[in-house]
C-alpha cells in the first residue's frame, strides 16, 4: 500500500483547491445573497391562472404608473408573473422600465418548461402544480435592448416554436 | 470462436453483448446526424430537408439517440466488457443460466422498448420527465432492461465473491476492481430509478395518474448521475489496465488507482442534485451539499490524470525520452492505435471535466443550465472519454474474443483523427453559444433559422457559435462512422487470428490491504448517500405533493 511523495502533495492540492473553490460558491451564495431557487407554493395545475394572473407588476404599487398600456415601476423594481403553455409564454411581450431588480413567478399549466433570457443567468426550470420564484438583480451596466426569452425543457413537438421577446427600456 | 474453451459461455454473452451494443449505437448515432442538420443555422433549408427532418423526426431521433446511445450502448458494451476482464483475471467461470437470461431480458426489454419509440408514440427523450406521457411499453421494456442488468450484476458479484472464497488473503486485481465499483454504483443507483418507471410512469401512461414533476424529477436525478460514473468507471479501468499493457510498463500507483475507484464509488450517487440546481421546491443547502459531494467526486479524476500521466511518463523515458517534456513525443502516438485511442479519450474528457466542474458549481449553473453548453460538456465525457474508449478498447477485444484481424488499422487512426478535432470543434462552439443562452434539446430553433428577430442581443454570437459547432459535430460523426463501421464489418469479416496461451489485463495481485476490504466501501457509499438524500426526501414529501395529469408529447 506504497502512497508515492508526490501523490500526497497533489492529493493534498486538489482537496486545497476543492475547499478554496466551494468556500466561493458558499460566500457568493450566503455571503452576496446569489443562492438557487427554493420557494415552494403550490398550486393546482388546471386553474393556476386564477392563484398566478400573468403580467407585470410593481413590488411598491406606490410608485406604480402606466405608459401606454406598459407598466412603469419607478423604482425599478418589478413582479412579472409568467404562464407557460405550449408553446407559448404569457404574457408573450415583456417590456421593463429601467429594472434593478426582477422577481419573476411562473408556473406552467401542462409539463415542464425552461424559463431562460438568453445571455443571462435568468435560469429556472417550471413546473406544473410548483410556483417557481427567482429574483434577477439586473446589472447596472445592461444595455437596453431585446432579449431572447426561450423555453429551454424539451415540453413536446412544437418546443422549438416557444420563445419570445423581452424588451429592456432605459 | 472462443479463444479459451473454458469461457465458452462467458465469451458467447459478450460477444452477443458487444456487438449489439454496436448496433445500437449506430442506430443511434445515426440521428446525431440529423440533430446536427437541424442545429446548424439555416442547414435544412439549404439542403431543402424542411420536410423530411421534421420536428417530429427530430425529437422520435432524439429520445433514441439518448435511449440507444446513452442508456444501451453503454450498458451492453459494459457488461461484455465485465465479463471478458472477470474471466480474463479470475481465472472463474459464472453463472450460466442467469448469465443467458440476463442476455434475453436485456435485448428482449430494449426490443419493446423500440416499438413505441419508433413508431413515434414515446417522444419523450431519455430523460422522460413526466407529465409528458409515452406509450406504457416504453416504460415496460425499460424496466425489463433494468431487471437484465440487477441479473448481471448478481452474476458478476457472485463471481467475485467465488473467487475471494477461493483467494484468502489476495488482493482483488485491478481489472476487477473497476468492474465491482462500476456495478455497484450501479446497484446504488437504479432502486429509486425502478421505483418511478413502475409506481409513477406506468400507472401514468395506463391509468392516467397524475405525477408528482419534483418527486418524479428527484428519483430520475438520483439516478441520473451515478449514470455518468457508471459509462465512465469501464473508461477509467481501461486506462489503468490497458495503457501500461500497450505501453509495457507498470502502472505508476495501483493503491492510488484503487483509492480513485473508491472514491467514484462512495461519492458518485449522491450528486443527483446537481442537475436540479434551478428546480424550485429543493432548499438550497441541501443542493449545496451535493455539489460538495460532487466536487469530492472530481478529486478521483484528478488522481486518475496524476497517476496516468506518471505512468505515460515513465513510459516515454523508458522509449529514450528525455528532459522535461521529451517524454511526451517518445510516446508511440499515431504507432499504436490503442495508445492513440485511449490517450485522446483521456485529453478530450480531461477538457470535460473543466466544463463539469462549471456545471457542478451551484449558483453558476445558472448561466449554462439546458443550453448547448451541456450539450458540449457531455460529448467529451460520455460521447468520447467513455465510448472512443469502449471502441478503442474493441480493437483489442475483436482479435481476443471475436477472433478476428482489424480490417485496417488506417482507416482507424483516420476516424481517430476526425473524432478527436470534430469533438473539440464541436464542444468548443457548443460552449460559446450555450453560454449565449442557446438552449438545448431544440429542433430548428427559428430565430436562428429564417424567423427575423432584429436588434436581439447575443444572437449572432448564439448563430456563429452555432454554426462552428455544428460543422465540428458533422466531423466527429464521420469520424464515428468510419471507426464504428470498421470495428463491426472486422467481427464479421476480418481475417481469423488464432491466440494460444492465456490473456493477462491486470498486473499480477498481491497480498490483500485494508483497501480490499469491499463490504467496508459498500456500507460507506450507503451511509453518504442516506445522510445526503434523507433531507431532500423529507422535504419534497411533507411539503405536500402537487400532481400534474399527463399530456402526450404531441400537444
Amino acid at each position: 500500500m506504497a502512497i508515492h511523495r508526490e501523490e500526497k502533495i497533489w492529493a493534498a492540492f486538489i482537496l486545497g483547491m476543492t475547499v478554496v473553490f466551494l468556500a466561493a460558491l458558499a460566500y457568493a451564495a450566503w455571503g452576496l445573497g446569489f443562492t438557487t431557487p427554493y420557494t415552494v407554493q403550490h398550486v393546482p395545475v388546471k386553474n393556476a391562472t386564477e392563484f398566478l394572473k400573468p403580467g407585470v407588476d410593481c413590488v411598491n404599487p406606490n410608485v406604480k404608473k402606466v405608459e401606454n398600456n406598459v407598466v412603469v415601476c419607478e423604482d425599478g423594481r418589478y413582479y412579472v408573473n409568467i404562464i407557460a403553455m405550449r408553446f407559448t409564454w404569457l404574457p408573450s411581450n415583456i417590456v421593463l422600465t429601467d429594472p434593478k431588480e426582477v422577481k419573476f413567478r411562473i408556473t406552467s399549466l401542462d409539463v415542464i418548461h425552461g424559463f431562460e433570457i438568453a445571455g443571462t443567468n435568468v435560469n429556472v426550470m417550471v413546473f406544473p402544480g410548483y410556483i417557481a420564484e427567482i429574483t434577477w438583480e439586473v446589472p447596472p451596466n445592461m444595455p437596453a435592448g431585446k432579449y431572447l426569452i426561450v423555453c429551454n425543457e424539451y415540453c413536446g413537438v412544437g418546443h422549438q416554436n416557444m420563445y419570445t421577446v423581452l424588451e429592456i427600456v432605459k | 470462436m472462443a479463444t479459451t474453451p473454458k469461457f465458452q459461455w462467458e465469451d458467447r454473452f459478450a460477444k452477443v453483448s458487444i456487438l449489439f451494443s454496436f448496433i445500437m449505437l449506430a442506430l443511434g448515432s445515426l440521428f446525431g446526424l440529423v440533430q446536427a442538420l437541424s442545429r446548424m443555422p439555416g442547414a435544412l433549408e439549404a439542403l431543402g430537408l424542411n420536410q423530411v427532418i421534421t420536428p417530429q423526426l427530430y425529437y422520435t431521433g432524439l429520445t433514441l439517440h439518448g435511449v440507444a446511445n446513452a442508456i444501451l450502448f453503454t450498458a451492453f458494451f459494459i457488461m461484455g466488457l465485465a465479463v471478458f476482464v472477470i474471466t480474463r483475471d479470475l481465472g472463474i467461470n459464472l453463472h450460466k443460466p442467469l448469465l443467458c437470461l440476463a442476455c434475453l431480458l436485456g435485448i428482449g426489454g430494449t426490443l419493446v422498448a423500440a416499438v413505441p419509440i419508433l413508431l413515434g408514440q414515446a417522444t419523450v427523450l431519455y430523460t422522460f420527465y413526466p407529465p409528458l406521457d409515452a406509450n406504457a411499453l416504453f416504460y415496460l421494456g425499460l424496466a425489463v432492461v433494468l431487471i437484465a442488468t440487477w441479473v448481471f450484476a448478481a452474476v458478476v458479484l457472485h463471481g467475485i465473491y467465488r473467487w475471494r472464497k477461493l483467494n484468502p488473503g489476495k488482493e482483488v486485481p485491478l481489472g476487477v476492481w473497476g468492474v465491482f465499483t462500476t456495478i455497484m454504483i450501479w446497484l446504488f443507483a437504479t432502486p429509486p430509478l425502478a421505483y418511478e418507471v413502475l409506481f409513477l410512469l406506468l400507472p401514468m401512461s395506463l391509468a392516467g395518474a397524475p405525477v408528482d414533476v419534483l418527486e418524479a424529477r428527484l428519483f430520475f436525478w438520483f439516478f441520473g448521475h451515478p449514470l455518468v460514473y457508471f459509462w465512465l468507471l469501464p473508461a477509467v479501468t481501461l486506462w489503468y489496465v490497458l495503457l501500461p499493457r500497450v505501453l509495457g510498463v507498470e502502472i505508476f500507483s495501483k493503491t492510488m488507482a484503487k483509492v480513485a475507484f473508491i472514491l467514484y464509488m462512495v461519492f458518485s450517487t449522491p450528486v443527483g442534485l446537481h442537475h436540479q440546481f434551478v428546480d424550485p421546491g429543493i432548499e438550497p443547502v441541501f443542493k449545496y451539499v451535493q455539489a460538495a459531494l460532487t466536487y469530492l467526486v472530481a478529486v478521483p479524476s484528478f488522481l486518475t490524470a496524476f497517476n496516468l500521466l506518471a505512468t505515460l511518463e515513465r513510459a516515454g523515458r523508458a522509449r529514450g525520452g528525455r528532459g522535461l517534456f521529451g517524454w511526451i513525443t517518445a510516446l508511440p502516438w499515431f504507432k499504436d492505435p490503442v495508445f492513440t485511442g485511449l490517450a485522446i479519450s483521456i485529453i478530450v474528457f480531461g477538457t470535460g471535466g473543466f466544463s463539469g466542474v462549471v456545471n457542478a458549481s451551484f449558483q453558476v449553473n445558472y448561466v449554462v443550465h439546458n443550453t448547448l453548453w451541456i450539450v458540449g460538456h457531455f460529448h467529451t465525457t460520455v460521447g468520447t472519454g467513455a465510448a472512443l474508449s469502449f471502441l478503442t478498447a474493441s480493437l483489442l477485444l475483436i482479435p481476443l474474443l471475436f477472433g478476428r484481424q482489424i480490417l485496417s488499422i488506417r482507416a482507424v487512426k483516420v476516424a481517430f483523427a476526425l473524432w478527436f478535432v470534430g469533438i473539440m470543434i464541436f464542444s468548443v462552439g457548443g460552449y460559446i453559444s450555450g453560454l449565449a443562452g442557446e438552449p438545448r434539446r431544440t429542433y430548428a430553433p427559428p430565430y436562428l433559422n429564417g424567423v427575423q428577430l432584429t436588434g436581439v442581443e447575443f444572437l449572432n454570437l448564439m448563430r456563429s457559435a452555432d454554426t462552428v459547432a455544428m460543422s465540428g459535430a458533422l466531423v466527429f460523426w464521420i469520424g464515428g462512422a468510419i471507426l464504428l463501421s470498421t470495428l463491426f464489418f472486422s467481427t464479421l469479416f476480418g481475417k481469423r487470428v488464432a491466440f494460444s496461451g492465456e490473456v493477462k489485463l491486470s498486473p499480477e495481485p498481491g497480498p490483500a490491504s485494508r483497501l480490499d476490504d469491499l463490504k467496508l466501501w459498500i456500507i460507506l457509499g450507503i451511509v453518504i448517500i442516506l445522510l445526503a438524500y434523507t433531507p431532500p426526501a423529507i422535504q419534497v414529501f411533507s411539503q405536500g405533493l402537487s400532481p400534474a395529469p399527463p399530456q402526450p408529447p404531441m400537444g
